[in-house]
């Protein structure tokens, strides 16, 4: 597949004969952001170091823009900018410092490019301080741009949000959304906050035991099929839909519920409005992220 | 290549090693330079108070000694080898004597020879492991390697330009130790004594000179004689510590583990120096400036060619397997 | 500033003194590989006199052996009190049946002036002049003596000590040739009994064997006994338990390497 910046097949990690990575496969698309899910200690930055070459895999092939991590290590890094665990720089040096040393070690960074990616992270008046003087949110600003400097295709990042406030929470979800809408850079992100995942991702990985329980659009993931109506009076529409549509709805109160096909949901309002029903209120309940998480991962105990 | 070596070079001046390295130098070089001297003066004094006369006289002592040799330079029953070596005494005293040197006044060249013979060993390595500990280890401690391991280079390149920086800092560490020990000594000494004659290239061995070899030859060329000799062992250290530094995980245990290893060695060397392992230790081959001064084997037959070769298979093999190791290592932190 | 400036500086110099420093070291290689060869033969010179001297020992002949000198010559540290002069002649008997006897005039203490003035005094002249073989051990005291402690007047003390030395060992060598122009001398060299200790005091103790040789030289009829390789390797075995002197195995050690020059 053209289109696929990085394919994971069958991945597996073995530490201190532990099987830690138990055969994960995914794939992620041009421009596509893709959230990285798990409990603590289910295997997230396991496998994203793998990802990015740091730790070798005990059976798996990884290809990033095509080329395999392994046989073409130079090829395929040059299209990785990444975050593990943490933004560790050099703290004896500024943070400019920092750039020029890692951008001189790819091919074809400018001086324009260091800028550029200070500038997009919003560190211009800071950037010639010590690293050592940085709170924790500046550091990572750095950690960010540092892995923006060579213009990767695919950037990793490892619980990026790390202490951040909540306005350098929302920024950087608006830098990760315009890097992929704008420059088609893929991401893979795991994270904590599921609010977060929930707001930037396209996609979702579930990793809980070092396997992937589920993989799937937010969208799918999220819509559960449950309808809620508030109307003048549940228990004749209940029965209505007892018999037209042949659901089984519950009362609760005012509410009314149903799972439904979100295809026939407008046929069944037309029918209650034609019905003579008083309608305050219809809403196609989602589950929060959350919900799915635990219920997903509910037996877990690291 | 060029870039990653200038980054790492950059990493050593930045991490402030260099002025800690210059600050420990200063202390001890002044402190023994300070000391030789007022010893030196002691002795003057306590040599005129004893022996009565006025002045402590060199000159006389001197052109005693000088007068002795030219006559047994004309006997005629010396053999030819030993007169040449007596030939090369009477030039070097015709020496002291025309320009006026008292040849025993320390002198700025005096010193940063002895310095570079007795700190080799231990302290000129000690300066060498401050530098070299935590070339990697630093970086894994630090967790920085992972921004580093994560850039489009082969591992290899990364260590190749860590060790090239190594030895270009190791070349310039040398350099600045031979400068302060010149600049403090002669601070004090107030003689700097660099085209005095020196006879080199001789062995004493139960008394027997090989003459053929030695030649006089200005102590200039005898202090950069000998500090060739440091560097060499410098960058053999520094290959070792390059080793301990890929192995561990922090250069507090890398320093640690290189100065148990010297200084084990020495007991080893001291206490068993009648087993034969022992001089295939590089600790026991690192004393490589006695070879150049003629002085005692301590391991029977060891010599420089061989010491050199045992230091250089120590340092190969080091730098073979710290690349392995390198290549091979998970980055787990 | 760094791009420009430092880096530029730095690697510049490291190449140039990388260079210099690479020059040098080949030059050391070089000047010490004749080195490698001088103690390749410092090794065999226990061998060469082997065959010289033997020349100059006049096989026959019934008359004695003379051991002249300090504490060494009279043997102290010696459990069975024979010393170097009849340690030597049992290893003769070995050979041969001799009955030659050992006249020890030696003087635990003696420093080589105290020998010199006792050598002007005539008064073992006659004990000299029928000697077939004269074994002399001295100096040990004299640079004992030194105060080894303190290192810049040591080279001072140690120069004027060693010129007198060398006076005296020179005195004492052509008034015992003129009193005996054909017997054999062996000139015990000195051992380090410090090394352990001092391993720095090595230089002048061989500077002082060098000159031993050197004086000793300039006969054939002198024979150096090296004892510094013999005694540096086996402190532990051949010294006494005073540390200093040495014990019988020493004192054994000392005669089979006499008996090797000589014969
Ligand atoms: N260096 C290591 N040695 C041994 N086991 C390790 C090591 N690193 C991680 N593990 C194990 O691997 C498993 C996965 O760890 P990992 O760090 O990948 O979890 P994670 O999903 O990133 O968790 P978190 O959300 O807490 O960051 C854990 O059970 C952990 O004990
Ligand atoms: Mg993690």
């Amino acid at each position: 597949m053209d289109t696929s910046v990085l394919k994971v097949s069958d991945l597996q990690k073995e530490i201190q004969k532990k099987l830690i990575i138990k055969g994960v496969s995914f794939d992620i698309r041009a421009g596509e952001i893709v959230g990285f899910l798990g409990p603590n200690g289910s295997g997230k930055t396991t496998t994203l170091r793998m990802l990015v070459g740091l730790s070798k895999p005990t059976a798996g092939n990884i290809e990033i823009c095509g080329h395999s991590l392994k046989k073409e290590f130079v090829k395929a890094m040059a299209n990785v900018g990444c975050i593990i665990e943490g933004p560790d720089l050099y703290d004896y040096m500024s943070g400019y410092r920092n750039l020029e040393l890692l951008g001189s070690m790819s091919k074809g960074v400018t001086k324009k490019d260091i800028d550029e990616a200070v500038a997009l992270v919003g560190m211009e008046n800071r950037i010639h301080d010590k690293v050592a003087v940085y709170s924790m949110g500046m550091k990572q600003r750095i950690g960010l741009a540092q892995a923006l400097i060579h213009k990767p295709k695919l950037l990793i990042l490892d619980e990026p949000t790390n202490g951040l406030d909540p306005q350098g929470i929302h920024e950087f979800r608006e830098i990760v959304k315009n890097l992929a809408r704008e420059k088609n850079i893929s991401v893979l992100v795991s994270s904590h906050l599921i609010s977060e995942v929930q707001l930037m991702c396209d996609r979702v990985s579930i990793i809980n035991d070092g396997r992937i329980i589920r993989s799937a659009s937010i969208d799918d993931v999220l819509v559960t099929g449950e309808v809620v109506w508030i109307l003048d009076d549940p228990k004749r529409a209940q029965s209505i839909l007892r018999e037209s549509f042949d659901l089984d709805p519950s009362i609760d109160g005012c509410h009314l519920r149903a799972s439904v096909d979100s295809g026939m949901l407008s046929e069944i309002n037309k029918t209650l409005i034609a019905s003579g029903f008083d309608i305050t209120y219809v809403e196609n309940k989602k589950r929060t992220l959350e919900d799915l998480f635990l219920a997903l991962t509910e037996k877990h105990t690291i | 290549m060029i870039a990653l070596i200038r980054n790492e070079v950059m990493k050593m001046l930045w991490k402030k090693k260099m002025p800690l390295i210059l600050g420990l130098l200063l202390i001890f070089v002044s402190l023994l330079s300070y000391g030789q001297n007022y010893a030196y003066e002691r002795n003057i004094e306590q040599f005129e108070a004893e022996s009565g006369t006025a002045a402590f006289n060199w000159e006389g002592l001197t052109t005693q000694r000088l007068s002795e040799l030219e006559e047994r330079s004309q006997n005629e029953f010396i053999p030819e080898e030993v007169r040449a070596s007596i030939d090369r005494e009477i030039e070097q005293l015709n020496y002291f004597i025309e320009n006026d040197i008292n040849p025993v006044t320390p002198t700025a060249a005096k010193f940063n020879v002895s310095f570079a013979e007795q700190g080799i060993i231990l302290f000129i390595p000690l300066l060498i492991a401050i530098l070299a500990a935590d070339l990697v280890s630093n970086e894994f401690s630090r967790k920085t390697i992972k921004i580093l391991l994560t850039r489009a280079v082969p591992r290899w390149k990364i260590l190749l330009s860590k060790y090239i920086a190594l030895l270009i800092m190791t070349t310039l560490l040398v350099f600045i130790i031979g400068l302060t020990t010149t600049l403090v000594s002669y601070l004090f000494f107030q003689e700097w004594g660099f085209s005095e004659p020196i006879v080199t290239g001789f062995t004493l061995f139960e008394g027997t000179l090989n003459s053929d070899s030695t030649i006089l030859i200005p102590r200039y060329q005898y202090t950069l004689l000998i500090y060739s000799l440091v560097w060499f062992v410098s960058i053999i250290v520094a290959s070792i510590t390059l080793l301990i530094s890929v192995i561990v995980d922090t250069s507090a245990s890398a320093i640690g583990i290189l100065m148990a290893a010297l200084i084990g060695g020495q007991f080893l060397q001291f206490f068993l120096s009648d087993w034969e392992l022992v001089k295939y230790f590089f600790v026991t081959n690192l004393d490589l400036t006695r070879y150049l001064t003629g002085s005692y084997q301590p391991v029977e037959g060891m010599s420089l060619n061989f010491s050199i070769t045992i230091l250089s298979v120590w340092a190969i093999g080091s730098i073979a397997i710290s690349f392995i190791v390198f290549n091979r290592r998970d980055v787990l932190v | 500033m760094y791009k420009k400036i430092i880096w530029p500086l730095v690697i510049g110099s490291a190449f140039v003194l990388s260079l210099l420093f690479v020059s040098g070291f080949i030059v050391s290689i070089v000047i010490s590989g004749n080195d490698d060869t001088a103690q390749t033969e410092t090794e065999m010179d226990m061998e060469i006199p082997e065959s010289e001297p033997a020349e100059d020992m006049p096989p026959d002949g019934a008359s004695d052996i003379l051991v002249l000198g300090d504490s060494i010559g009279f043997g102290v540290g010696d459990e069975e009190n024979l010393g170097i002069g009849e340690r030597y002649l049992n290893l003769l008997d070995d050979d041969s049946e001799t009955g030659k006897t050992v006249t020890n005039i030696s003087v635990p203490g003696f420093e080589s002036s105290q020998l010199a003035s006792l050598i002007e005094s005539d008064e073992y002249s006659a004990s000299i002049s029928s000697a077939e073989l004269i074994i002399l051990s001295i100096g040990g005291n004299d640079l004992n003596n030194l105060n080894l402690e303190d290192t810049a007047t040591l080279t001072l003390a140690f120069d004027e000590t060693l010129n007198i030395y060398k006076e005296n060992l020179t005195f004492i060598l052509s008034e015992i040739r003129s009193i005996n122009p054909d017997a054999q001398l062996a000139i015990i060299g000195l051992y380090n009994p410090y090394s352990d200790d001092a391993p720095q005091n090595a230089p002048f103790l061989l500077e002082w064997n060098h000159e031993t040789r050197l004086i000793v030289n300039s006969d054939v009829g002198f024979a150096y006994i090296p004892t510094y390789e013999l005694f540096d390797y086996h402190l532990d075995e051949y010294l006494s338990p005073d540390d200093f002197h040495p014990n019988g195995t020493g004192y054994q050690a000392i005669a089979e390497i006499l008996f090797r020059i000589l014969n």
